[in-house]
């Protein structure tokens, strides 16, 4: 290979390394509520979804460039919905206004039911993650792999792939150690943060909404996570502050 | 399956807070468009404490 198209390999792998991260960190986020393997199954499935994509469409992906801002604002909606819903939730936990398990106290079959239809939700949010940053790397490698070839550019993103499981993988046992709430109220910030940057950027425009670029995610992150602990620490109930600060 | 998109979306107050966010967003948007954002995280926020108490 030419200089240039180490050049050309090499952009291809950075670039698709921030949108596999970006993947990563809502199946990771979902495996925190799910577990590993139904997150991982999602993920699996699709990119077996942007495979066949690929099968079938090859590099004629003018319909995809087009649609990309829709498929992104609509996988925003969804994302700020159900993202709110948590992030609400796990606030009432922190303040006290929610047990951390009463669930688990009465109502089994419901809490089953519940947990099932969210498990669910949550698969389909790590599907429809890892498919909206696959088709975004999709993209990257068609419009890049002509500067030196698609086996190229396409092997350059599945290496960035390989190494971002694979750093993944050793934050697995670390996370384990958090405790319960404190994770779902991480999974819930994480879901409202790209659920803010899609929604927001699928519908105006992703460089007009967000001009510090993917940059935003993290102080949106920061904003999400702030504000929640406030508000939990302003809506708490005396009796249970012990068990807010034990929690967090 | 009504049961299963509640769970998913959450009640009336949570769909509304969306849409609400989202429209305010876009308006600001419009005419701000970096400031959309700020004020879509500033509603969420907002919603999120009324239902939090």
């Amino acid at each position: 290979m030419t200089a240039a198209q180490w050049g050309g390999a090499s952009a291809v792998f950075l670039a698709s390394a921030v949108e596999w991260v970006e993947a990563f960190t809502i199946v990771l986020a979902v495996a925190l509520a799910i577990g590993w393997r139904r997150a991982a199954g999602a993920a699996a499935a699709a990119l077996t979804v942007i495979a066949v994509l690929i099968a079938i469409t090859g590099a004629g992906i003018d319909a995809a460039r087009a649609d990309i801002e829709r498929i992104r604002a609509a996988i925003g909606i969804f994302l700020l919905l159900f993202g709110l819903r948590w992030y609400v939730k796990a606030i009432r936990r922190f303040a006290g206004r929610t047990a951390l398990h009463d669930e688990a106290k009465a109502f089994a079959e419901t809490r089953e039911d519940l947990e099932r239809s969210e498990s669910r939700a949550a698969w389909v949010i790590a599907f429809k993650g890892v498919l909206l940053e696959g088709l975004e790397v999709w993209l990257l490698v068609v419009a890049l792999g002509h500067t030196l070839s698609y086996p190229a550019a396409a092997g350059s993103a599945a290496a960035a792939l390989l190494v971002v499981i694979a750093v993944g993988f050793g934050l697995k046992a670390p996370l384990t150690r958090v405790p319960e709430n404190t994770l779902k109220y991480a999974v819930a910030c994480a879901i409202l943060s790209f659920g803010t940057f899609w929604g927001l950027g699928g519908i105006v425009g992703e460089r007009a909404a967000w001009p510090m670029g993917d940059g935003a995610l993290l102080w949106l992150f920061a904003a999400y996570a702030g504000a929640g602990r406030a508000i939990a620490w302003a809506a708490r109930v005396p009796s249970t502050r012990g068990s807010v600060e034990m929690e967090a | 399956m009504r049961k299963l998109l509640q769970l998913i979306f959450g009640d009336v107050r949570n769909v509304a807070s969306v849409a609400a966010a989202l429209l305010a967003a876009y308006g600001l948007s419009r005419v701000a468009p970096a400031a959309g954002g700020a004020l879509l995280v500033l509603i969420l926020i907002g919603a999120a404490a009324l239902q939090a108490f």
